[in-house]
């Protein structure tokens, strides 16, 4: 299988008044032609900055693309090297994106329809009617029952499932080859979760088309992804098959986020545990390992040197020193 | 939409009939006496003026007729002018001040909108800060130094416009613009803070997403949306500036309604403050139902919400 999507040692930085918070710290990751990756990680970790740096979304200022590549298509044009006439054309023809909150992410003052068919018309140039026809399709296509009514009308006429559905829709509208589903669950209750993640999942195999699924949630991860990136203060700390991360994960904090969730075939009904600390201050990353400091296993040199990605096996990487051969002898594990 | 619509002006009758109430009890509380003169009235002439007036009645009596008067659009005789209506006073006067303030509010509108979206989208660079000094300026200076200002240079010094008087168009010019000045001012600010607003929320990201030239966002997405707000403001600020205001009326020399608020007040003219409350109110109760009308037509949340129940 091709590669649709390589990102190379992305680092994106906002400028603040109190300095340079350095969001995204040397990113890479490649993702495969229908493939499903997740990317995890709590809050602040810089996964939504990733996700929003490849459809060039991210405002600058106050952001800054500090360096790195991010290789699109077959031809692996560089997405970050477009001029933003050109990057117009790819956002939403060739790359869809689904945000997290559908309950502001719809223009309150357009019609469903209207919303789903203006990139229509301005990618495939299609006339109203068959844009019309394309967006009725569409509806059907994310479960909305009675398309032809629905698509006259307003945002706040739907329920919160059922505009992420419209979402999704309109993301989808162009068949984009890549699709950027950002938290697209997080917002919704729980029954909706599972609805949205099964409709995504559909979608995904009757288009082929490829996910990138950002998400704090491990229980969507192993729903709906084929491959996991974990990322921790800007920085892909792990990566691997949904396998290779839930049961032979090798970072600490992936071990931290798996023993953090509850679990209904545990033996012990022990309490959650919890990662202790806090994530490092991005305005100034620490030199060494960023997640050292909660690390229970950290040693003196993830203090002072931060560890590099080191294959395990395969595609599955982490980056710890544990996994250092001169560590090894030291057998935490 | 027709519910709606018949919904609000039902509110606008019982509005008016309240405003009508009020004025007319405050009014009759207010201390002085409608006469000219008066301590030089003997009882028997004051007898005579007040029972041609209607004023020897009770107050019950007197509020109902005037009432019935003002419901066949009969607003009475001036006190203070006791030859003419308080109709005709209005017919008169209202005109130049609504010609003058419908000047001044198309050209702030245009002006003030353009600012403001200009500065919205070149946020935090010169243009910016150009318009937004030009709006404070515009707030901070009232209109009796700006109008002296323009008169002086532009009247007088330069010549290149009459300085005042109610002639032609080329006498509309400088009245109208410091009219506008304040006007600009709020709109350009209103439209700059609400235009970031929507610029900054996630719809607009949505439409980003899908491809849409940055021209067609601001067209499509951000103006419907951000001008919502501005048009709340605006009505009343309308009304305002076309019933005529004392200042600029009197700066220069506009026969408009503007100083007949005053002078009517002052000499306890009630059936002119009567009058003219009515009207004012009336106007402003008209635009804002139109405005309201005009915010359903742009906004579906409000339109629909209200024409459900």
């Amino acid at each position: 299988m091709q590669n649709i999507l390589e990102v190379k040692d992305l680092k994106v930085s906002f400028h603040t008044y109190a300095g340079e918070v350095q969001a995204v710290r040397g990113v890479s990751f490649d993702l495969k032609e229908g493939e499903v990756l997740a990317i995890v990680g709590e809050s602040g970790c810089g996964k939504s900055v990733t996700s929003q740096t490849i459809m060039r979304l991210i405002p600058s200022p106050p952001s800054v693309i500090k360096g790195g590549s991010i290789l699109f298509g077959e031809n692996k044009v560089d997405l970050l090297k477009l001029s933003s006439k050109e990057m117009e054309s790819i956002r939403g023809s060739e790359i869809g994106m689904v945000f997290q909150d559908p309950m502001t992410s719809l223009n309150p003052t357009m019609t469903i329809g209207k919303q789903i068919t203006e990139g229509l018309v301005k990618h495939q140039g299609l006339s109203k009617e068959k844009a019309q026809k394309q967006a009725l399709e569409l509806l059907t296509m994310v479960g909305i029952p009675r398309p032809q009514t629905r698509i006259k009308q307003y945002p706040h006429e739907f329920s919160g499932g059922m505009r992420q559905r419209v979402m999704i829709a309109i993301a989808l509208a162009c068949r984009p080859k890549l699709l950027i589903a950002d938290e697209p669950t997080t917002a919704l209750d729980v029954t909706i979760q599972a609805q949205i993640l099964d409709l995504l999942k559909d979608l995904q195999e009757q288009t082929g088309s490829s996910i990138i699924m950002i998400t704090h949630n491990l229980g969507v991860v192993a729903e709906i992804a084929q491959r996991v990136a974990v990322m921790y203060a800007g920085k892909i700390v792990e990566q691997g098959t949904v396998d290779d991360i839930f049961y032979r994960s090798q970072h600490p904090y992936t071990k931290g986020l798996l023993h953090s969730v509850l679990r209904l075939d545990d033996e012990e009904k022990g309490e959650l545990v919890p990662i202790e600390g806090m994530p490092p201050d991005l305005l100034a990353p620490p030199e060494g390992c960023a997640f050292a400091a909660r690390c229970p296993h950290a040693l003196n040199i993830c203090l002072k040197e931060d560890p590099q990605p080191q294959i395990v096996q395969g595609e599955h990487q982490a980056a710890c020193w544990l996994l250092d051969e001169r560590a090894q002898k030291t057998a935490v594990r | 939409m027709g519910r709606f619509i018949l919904r609000r002006f039902i509110y606008m009758v019982i509005t008016f009939w309240m405003i009508v109430t009020v004025t007319f009890v405050l009014m009759h509380n207010l201390p002085g006496d409608p006469f000219a003169n008066s301590e030089k009235l003997t009882t028997q002439q004051r007898a005579l003026l007040e029972k041609q007036y209607g004023l020897d009645q009770p107050l019950s009596v007197q509020y109902k007729n005037y009432l019935i008067n003002v419901l066949q659009g009969d607003l009475g005789v001036s006190f203070a002018y006791p030859t003419t209506k308080v109709t005709d006073v209005i017919k008169r006067s209202f005109p130049a001040s609504a010609e003058l303030g419908i000047e001044s509010i198309v050209f702030s509108v245009v002006i003030g909108l353009l600012l403001g979206i200009t500065a919205a989208l070149k946020h935090n660079k010169s243009w910016d800060y150009t318009a937004m000094f030009i709006a404070i300026v515009g707030i901070s200076i009232p209109s009796f130094v700006l109008g002296p200002i323009l008169q002086y240079f532009i009247g007088v010094k330069w010549g290149i416009l009459p300085a005042a008087l109610w002639d032609g168009p080329a006498n509309r010019v400088l009245p109208a613009l410091t009219l506008s000045f304040m006007t600009i001012a709020l709109t350009a600010r209103m439209m700059r803070t609400s235009m970031l607003d929507v610029i900054h929320s996630d719809y607009i990201k949505t439409a980003r997403s899908k491809g849409l030239s940055q021209t067609s966002v601001i067209i499509k997405h951000t103006l419907r949306n951000a001008i919502l707000p501005v048009i709340t403001v605006l009505g009343p600020i309308a009304v305002n500036v076309i019933t005529g205001t004392l200042v600029v009326e009197q700066i220069f020399a506009v026969p408009g309604l503007g100083k007949y608020f005053v002078q009517a007040v002052y000499s306890n003219d009630y059936t002119l403050i009567m009058g003219l409350t009515i009207f004012y109110s009336l106007l402003l109760m008209i635009v804002i139902f139109l405005t309201d009308i005009a915010y359903g037509f742009i906004d579906p949340r409000i339109r629909l919400a209200k024409g459900r129940k």
